[in-house]
């Protein structure tokens, strides 16, 4: 749709333009519809300056460049889709690129069912599957930092399903390599499994009235390689690792186990059902990862948690950590939103022969900014407090965001 | 007593066996699955498919640029045998997605079910070359098609074709709706025609090009727009400068369509004195829009009334 103003002027100009482009027309006519000789570019600005490092953060202290991506998509043929993501991360001086996204997915199967195969981003949660340049937070909430490190994308295979109902549900299963989610391995001694993660998952979702419309999830991860490694610890050298983890910029994630469920829940609601103008975006995530501690560790712990049933009243038999969070976005204009966002993580960190819990609990407030649909800029301001993290990070932290979108943007999903 | 009880579930047995397969075959056979992005698809389809199982993703109050690839449109998109969009990447910030997740490989590609009703037409404003600092716009035209009453004929004709492609047991049916509706439509457009001279040379200010079609049809100019770009909201400045451009008198209204904010229009509206038209987008934009003819009629009553009290005042 063009702008409808019509000065003399500019308007002989258009015409004698579209005269003189018209021959031109249908060639680039044709050139927009993305092809194999013409794929859908986009790619992704994102820069911040944050005030102060937090825990398992992808962002740092100072200025940095967030997810910088370029993607690449198309159909193949009439049966293959493509696509290829790369992303450019800069923290603390040192910069990387990675491969996020190397998929090929079928479209022509029958009966609902799709294949993905390559390196794709696990549809286990709600967040996972998102990009999190399409985020209303700077970060990801502490269960995806904690567990999937920040958002987790493997190499493997998918499988799923839709069922053929006017209540939405759809299912799939995932086998990957697993290498990020690998339990900490000081010395490199240990084989782990090559297919080391499968995942099954199902969604369910609908409309209530005009305005309203819901998700709920359903997710279990099986992570071969997420039981710790059993061995005799040095316990200084162990410390000094971990809290080095606990800085550096990182995917893997920081803690692991053997079996993960996750459950997800999200709320959208705009009036008459009008996104243009306001709506409302509530969502609830609650994870648990289980089963890390090893069948001798875990009877030594036992054991020693008998024994100092008194003196260690913190003492601490958990064999899972958990963490949820609930955020609410709301945008009341097109140009400003606002959101606020509350995690928890509860974890257990092992020292020698004992599991120490941690505590970190997390409150978000972000004000956003958009020009138009492809530019925001953001304010965010982030309280923490743990228990547990041997760490002297502050309190407060802000950031300071933009996340831009070139070229041939995308649709978003749910 | 008891062969008595035997013979009635016998009977009944059979009966629901028959009822089964009957619901079965008009399932399989005779029901054809449409969902249209927008309402005035639908209404369409209501005209020239009034069996099938017809569904819109959006109404006439929602911005069709901006919805949600929403569960329950997903859920919908896969059980579907025909989409019927605009197309000139009307919807190309959800379709793809909805597309890809409906896993639906019968409503993907425009040789089988899928249907752009802007391939079947020429669009105005075909811009050759676009630039996202212009706003949110469309290299392939204008795409809010439906209040020209020539192109949504010729559309009416193509979908015919697509539905006997589809479906083509019923063909002889599909021909028949289409003359139905062809020779009221065209009956239709020249009592609108006729109507609409009366609203020849009226300059009005509108929000976003969501009737572009209408004022080319009635021959009304747009002479300024609310957005300062497309899909832009209205900026105060923006606004300063558009009461300027209303207070030379030669404006009669603003219109904005059921879908969009008033706050701006209502703005300009007291500073200018300018009376604000909400037209409905779509059918089901307001209570006297019920179909296409409905809606048409609806339109031009709302434009004609104010028009005329602007010339009463004039006097």
């Amino acid at each position: 749709m063009k702008n409808m103003k019509f000065s003399p002027t500019r308007l002989s100009a258009k015409v004698s333009a579209a005269l003189a482009m018209s021959a031109l027309i249908p060639v680039l006519a044709q050139a927009q519809t993305p092809t194999l000789s013409n794929p859908t570019v986009s790619a992704i600005l994102d820069g911040y300056y944050q005030s102060e490092n937090r825990l398992m953060a992808e962002r740092t202290e100072g200025f940095g460049l967030g997810e910088t991506e370029l993607a690449f998509s198309a159909s193949i043929d009439d049966m293959f889709y493509g696509k290829l993501t790369t992303v450019f991360e800069s923290h603390d001086g040192t910069s990387e690129v990675n491969v996020e996204e190397a998929f090929i997915q079928t479209m022509a199967l029958p009966n609902g069912f799709t294949v993905r195969a390559g390196r794709f981003l696990s549809d286990i949660g709600y967040l996972n599957n998102q990009h999190l340049h399409t985020d209303s937070f700077t970060s990801r909430p502490s269960a995806y930092r904690a567990f999937l490190g920040g958002h987790y994308y493997d190499d493997g295979l998918r499988l799923s399903y839709i069922a053929p109902t006017d209540l939405y549900w759809s299912m799939g299963v995932e086998a990957f390599s697993g290498d990020s989610l690998r339990a900490a391995d000081e010395h490199g001694e240990r084989e782990f499994d090559s297919t080391g993660v499968y995942t099954a998952f199902t969604k369910f979702g609908g409309d209530i009235g005009i305005e309203s419309s819901w998700q709920l999830g359903f997710s279990y991860l099986r992570n071969e390689n997420g039981q710790l490694t059993p061995e005799e610890h040095d316990e200084d050298e162990h410390e000094e690792e971990h809290v080095e983890d606990e800085h550096a910029h990182s995917h893997s994630a920081s803690y692991t186990g053997k079996n993960t469920y996750v459950a997800d829940f999200v709320f959208k609601w705009a009036p008459n059902g009008n996104y243009k103008y306001q709506h409302l975006t509530l969502s609830a995530e609650y994870f648990r990862v289980s089963d890390f501690m090893v069948p001798e560790l875990h009877d030594e712990h036992e054991e020693e948690d008998h024994h100092d049933e008194e003196g260690h009243a913190e003492g601490n038999s958990k064999d899972y950590h958990q963490a949820w969070y609930v955020s609410g976005v709301y945008q009341f204009s097109p140009n400003w939103s606002a959101g606020l966002r509350y995690g928890e993580l509860d974890s257990q960190l092992q020292h020698e022969e004992h599991f120490d819990a941690q505590e970190l609990k997390e409150t978000e407030l972000s004000i956003a900014w958009h020009n138009s649909h492809f530019s925001t800029v953001r304010l965010e301001f982030s309280h923490q407090s743990n228990v547990g993290f041997d760490n002297d990070l502050s309190d407060n932290a802000i950031t300071l965001q933009y996340v831009m979108a070139l070229g041939a943007h995308g649709a978003h999903q749910f | 007593m008891l062969w008595l009880w035997g013979l009635t579930v016998h009977i009944n047995f059979k009966l629901l066996i028959s009822g089964v397969l009957l619901s079965l075959s008009q399932q399989a056979f005779a029901q054809v699955n449409i969902f249209t992005c927008e309402p005035e698809y639908a209404a369409l389809a209501e005209e020239l498919a009034p069996d099938a199982r017809i569904y819109s993703a959006t109404t006439a109050m929602q911005d069709p640029h901006l919805v949600q690839a929403r569960p329950s449109l997903i859920a919908k998109m896969r059980q579907a045998d025909l989409v019927v969009c605009a197309g000139a990447e009307l919807e190309i910030g959800w379709l793809p997605m909805l597309q890809m997740k409906a896993a639906n490989a019968q409503v993907r590609s425009t040789d089988k079910g899928l249907f752009f009703a802007a391939e079947h037409v020429d669009t105005l404003d075909k811009m050759a070359n676009v630039d996202r600092s212009m706003g949110d716009v469309h290299s392939l035209g204008n795409p809010h098609l439906h209040f020209s009453p020539e192109r949504m004929l010729l559309i009416a004709k193509a979908l015919t074709k697509k539905l006997v492609q589809l479906d083509a047991e019923q063909t002889e049916a599909y021909q028949q709706r289409l003359q139905s509706f062809s020779k009221r439509w065209q009956a239709a457009s020249s009592k609108w025609q006729e109507v609409a001279s009366q609203l020849k040379g009226m300059k009005v200010i509108a929000y976003h090009s969501s009737f572009r079609y209408l004022f080319d049809f009635v021959s009304i100019e747009q002479v300024a727009d609310l957005e300062p770009k497309p899909g832009l909201p209205p900026t105060s400045t923006h606004l300063a400068s558009l009461l300027k451009r209303a207070k030379q008198g030669d404006i009669s209204a603003i219109v904005v369509a059921s879908y969009q904010d008033l706050r701006g229009a209502n703005w300009l509206a007291e500073k200018s004195s300018l009376p604000v038209i909400v037209l409905p987008l779509s059918v089901g934009g307001n209570e006297q829009s019920s179909d296409l003819f409905s809606l048409y009629d609806n339109v031009l009553d709302l434009l004609i009334q104010e028009y005329n009290a602007q010339k009463l005042l004039a006097l």
